[in-house]
């Protein structure tokens, strides 16, 4: 079995299992753990080779096949600058300029998230989120599950919520145990319960305050960035200024050294009018792609029931002349008769329909 | 229904969320208002109601929630949990990586946003194929666990005949599925259309029946010959799904993403399956956003104040830029007086951090 291409020496990927943890997606940071010369994986050409789920978003031809990449679909569709992997060493380079940062969640699949977003997206750098239950009650759990979502995941760095003190001892274990961590305060969604509800943060001095010190001290515990939610933008742009790791916003204003959206939010995915409704209003709607999926479901609806489609140009399959009349006769001789009907009148409606006089095509009840 | 108590017992456990959720969805607050009666969900009773007045039978393939909200509004009959997720969610070149839990969690995301059409759950490669005990496992799990309101299986030989039986002797309604089935490609030696010489046209019709002969409720016919199709549809009193099949069958099936043209890269466009139209170019819509997005972020002109929405009074920012000198922070206390006045301003000219 070819291995992917994300295989370095230090990670194994063996792709049973699978691990539910929605991912996060920084498209312009630059890939760190993903070398294209590896030790033992053996020198390796700077795009894919035959491992064909994925599909690179540079100008370089793949191979064929029918749906590789497709994990990814979401993964896919972020947009290709270099053919160069994203690390943290461009990340740094990036805050160092002052060049902005922008991240993507990629499709929220239920189960197999991490892997299905790898095969998808080849240059991105690629963080996993872990999940609710996954990381609270132990160092030992937390530093577990970052290992499971390295491992299994094949992702390069993870991301945990949360400030409290439990919060940043697990980060440091994590950080110590090799793993890139991408830390995650103001709202944090996983403490919905606590906080009741998605209650946007550092809207106090005390709040406000807190933020700046959890962020201050998770990149002591050795993050390599914060994830700022839904707090006012003169806290974020405090905690951004005291930082000198980067600070990704979201609902947090402009002045974050990078903003992070959902993928669903940003595209317009739920055009029921009561989800634009509850769209997070911070969020830009750059799209409006469940419109058009909508529109192009209903046309398929319509075409399916008048009988429009499939059209000669859809039914490529053919049986060789010379089988037709014997496959009547076959099921003549079955006693089917009704059947060696239906196939006749379908055979001479194929033809008409390349002699070109459209037919009206009947289902057959 | 068992789904809708699945549902509801989900909702109960939190309490905390809130009545209107982004993906809870929406929910029906009168049960008896004339739009709930309007939205009766789809039945197999329906489907026939549908094949006798020769009503053709829309399916389209789902595998999360958002996919599943799409085909309910888009009025589709039938919203099938295809293993094809294994190659469109997950990036597998077949159908075959993947496994009965994960197909099960993408049944229940469909499940929790398809309330209306007739949700049918695939039985992976591998779930089945064993033994009809194996079977009817599998689609007992896909209902209980999985929320599905039906199962699919693969194939026409004796043992999938036999399991077929089995499951609707357990009370499960089953859809079958001849011609090209993707999970036997190892036989096949590839996604190859079937019924294409007399022997194989005739196994396509003779399987079909021995399929309704099993109870099964409907056949999905996949890459046939038109006329095979229209002979196998003739032949049976079910109603038969095509794929690549021609337009002579009770209904037609489709992938999501096919369909939508998700995918947008050449190379995918290149392989789309021919049979397959692409009602629309989504994958297209999709690459323009995000480059928007990512073209906005960099020059800095996302968020705007528009989007800026949570804010600090004028007090508890001076009281948060004084506690924020007293721990020595003097510059992250002017940069937090300088948000605070552009903010004012409603400008959207961030210094750079």
């Amino acid at each position: 079995m070819s291995f992917s291409r994300l295989l370095t020496p230090r990670i194994l990927l063996d792709n049973s299992g699978f691990f539910p943890p929605s991912s996060v997606i920084a498209p312009s940071l630059s890939r760190q753990l993903r070398c294209t010369r590896t030790g033992m994986g053996g020198s390796r050409p700077p795009v894919p080779h035959r491992h064909v789920a994925l599909r690179v978003l540079n100008n370089v031809a793949p191979e064929p096949a029918v749906y590789g990449g497709g994990g990814g679909a979401g993964a896919q569709q972020v947009p290709a600058a270099a053919a160069r992997r994203v690390t943290l060493a461009t990340l740094r380079g990036k805050h160092r300029r002052g060049e902005p940062i922008s991240m993507v969640t990629a499709y929220d699949y239920p189960s197999g998230h991490c892997r299905a977003v790898a095969r998808g997206a080849t240059r991105t750098f690629l963080i996993g989120d872990l999940p609710f239950g996954s990381y609270e009650s132990s160092t030992a759990q937390a530093v577990d599950s970052a290992v499971r979502v390295m491992k299994e995941g094949g992702v390069d760095a993870i991301k945990l919520e949360g400030g409290a003190p439990s919060r940043i001892s697990a980060a440091r274990a994590i950080v110590e145990a090799g793993i890139a961590v991408m830390g995650h305060i103001g709202l944090t969604p996983q403490s919905v319960s606590a906080l009741g509800g998605f209650r946007p943060q550092g809207r106090t001095v005390e709040s406000a305050v807190k933020v700046v010190e959890a962020a201050l001290a998770l990149q002591e515990a050795g993050c390599f960035a914060v994830v700022l939610e839904c707090v006012p933008a003169p806290v974020a742009a405090a905690a951004t200024s005291a930082l000198q790791i980067p600070t990704i916003g979201i609902g947090a204003g402009p002045f974050c050294s990078g903003q992070v959206l959902v993928y669903h939010d940003l595209l317009g995915m739920f055009q029921h009018p009561l989800h634009a409704k509850v769209t997070p209003k911070f969020c830009k709607q750059y799209g409006n792609i469940g419109d058009a999926i909508n529109r192009a479901l209903s046309e398929y609806k319509q075409e399916v029931e008048t009988c429009s489609f499939p059209g000669p140009s859809h039914t490529p399959y053919r049986l060789a002349a010379t089988d037709v009349d014997a496959f009547l006769n076959a099921l003549q001789k079955k006693g089917l008769n009704v059947a060696a009907d239906a196939a006749a009148a379908a055979v001479e409606n194929t033809e008409k329909e390349k002699n070109g006089t459209p037919q009206l095509n009947k289902i057959y009840a | 229904m068992m789904r809708q108590a699945f549902r509801h017992l989900a909702r109960r456990r939190l309490s905390n969320v809130p009545e209107w959720t982004v993906y809870g969805g929406p929910r029906p607050q009168d049960a008896s208002s004339p739009s709930a009666a309007a939205a009766r969900r789809v039945t197999v009773t329906t489907l026939r109601g549908k094949h006798r007045r020769g009503e053709p039978i829309t399916v389209v393939t789902a595998y999360d929630y958002p996919s599943a909200v799409h085909v309910d509004s888009a009025g589709i009959d039938v919203c099938l949990v295809g293993d094809s997720a294994a190659m469109v969610v997950h990036g597998h070149d077949t159908t075959l990586p993947i496994s009965l839990d994960v197909m099960l969690e993408h049944c229940r995301a469909v499940a929790r946003g398809a309330t209306r059409p007739l949700l049918v759950g695939d039985l992976p490669f591998g779930c089945y194929e064993s033994s009809s005990t194996q079977a009817v496992d599998s689609a007992v799990r896909v209902l209980k666990e999985g929320g599905m309101d039906a199962i699919k299986l693969e194939g026409g030989a004796p043992s999938r005949i036999t399991a077929a039986k089995a499951i609707v002797e357990a009370g499960i309604a089953v859809m079958g599925h001849v011609g090209l089935t993707p999970q036997a490609i190892s036989v096949l030696g590839g996604f190859r259309p079937q019924g294409k010489t007399v022997d194989s046209a005739v196994k396509v019709v003779e399987t079909a029946l021995a399929l309704q002969e099993a109870g099964c409720f409907s056949v999905v016919l996949e890459c046939v010959p038109a006329p095979v199709a229209a002979a196998a549809t003739s032949a049976l009193q079910i109603p038969t799904i095509g794929i690549g099949a021609g337009p002579f069958c009770s209904g037609q099936v489709l992938v999501y993403h096919d369909l939508l043209g998700m995918m947008q890269h050449p190379h995918h466009a290149k392989v789309t399956p021919k049979f397959c139209k692409q009602f629309g170019n989504v994958g297209h819509v999709i690459n323009k956003a995000l480059s928007e997005y990512k073209q906005e972020v960099e020059t800095r002109t996302f968020p705007g104040p528009s989007h800026t929405p949570y804010k600090i009074t004028a007090t508890d920012v001076d009281g948060f830029a004084n506690a924020l000198q007293k721990m020595g922070l003097n510059e992250a206390a002017d940069a937090a007086a300088a948000a605070a006045e552009n903010a004012e301003k409603g400008g959207n000219s961030p210094e750079s951090s």
